[in-house]
């Protein structure tokens, strides 16, 4: 198996400005319209009730929130 | 203080006992209701004259302001921070992306509380509320954070 190259920094660069760019007002509008449904519902909300389930209180959710961000951390690759 | 060594009990404990008016919003707040996303900070919106009892409250977490209540006034939003990051919004009100003004006060009436730790609660906005809170910013992952927020209320109904 091909091991995964991770992104290098121009490339994390540009997602990050992806993510982080401000939508313009149709998008926005477009982004409110679409109704939740199908697949993706059924997703959410199937991650959402192991979440609950794993995690059955806020402290225990955030407990778990700070982890998998210090696992993330520890798995990108420094500036 | 090292990130290692926050005491995020110790940190919402000393929120709640400052009595001030401040409400967990951002991925934070989806976390504690039961949505699993990646975050590196916390945000609030703290009433606008509560920055001083927050700002004191928080303190022996290693957590400095970069602005002085009179500066954040004027920007209506500071930062604490050490190795963590606290973003806090002070604007009485704040517009919407999509232009609905949405009030500090009249989120603040219809919070709800989340058990952190024995007798220590924080207070979130209403599921709503948190919504509209998610259209403050406009980016791509709010709106996917907002199509989380329906599944939860889906989920809860």
């Amino acid at each position: 198996m091909k091991p995964v190259t991770p992104p290098g920094p121009e490339a994390r660069a540009r997602l990050r400005l992806l993510a982080e760019r401000q939508l313009s007002p149709e998008e926005v509008r477009a982004a409110l319209a679409q109704p939740l449904g199908g697949a993706e519902e059924e997703e959410s909300r199937s991650l959402i009730r192991w979440f609950r389930r794993r995690y059955p209180t806020a402290a225990t959710r955030l407990a778990y929130a700070r982890r998998a961000y210090r696992r993330w951390r520890a798995a990108t690759p420094p500036e | 203080m090292r990130g290692s060594e926050f005491d995020e009990a110790e940190f919402f404990r000393a929120i709640a006992e400052s009595e001030a008016r401040a409400l967990l919003i951002g991925r934070r707040a989806l976390v504690a209701l039961g949505i699993p996303v990646l975050t590196a900070d916390y945000d609030f919106w703290l009433h606008i004259d509560d920055m001083t009892a927050f700002n004191t409250a928080v303190e022996p977490q290693g957590l400095f302001p970069t602005h002085t209540p009179d500066e954040a006034r004027g920007k209506g939003r500071y930062v604490l921070e050490n190795d963590e990051r606290v973003d806090v919004l002070v604007a009485r009100t704040v517009p919407t992306v999509d232009g609905v003004r949405v009030a500090f006060d009249d989120v603040w009436g219809r919070r709800r509380a989340l058990d952190i730790a024995v007798g220590v609660a924080v207070a979130v906005p209403a599921l709503d509320d948190l919504i509209l809170t998610k259209r403050f910013g406009g980016r791509p992952k709010d709106f996917e954070d907002i199509r989380l927020l329906e599944a939860l209320r889906k989920e809860d109904a």
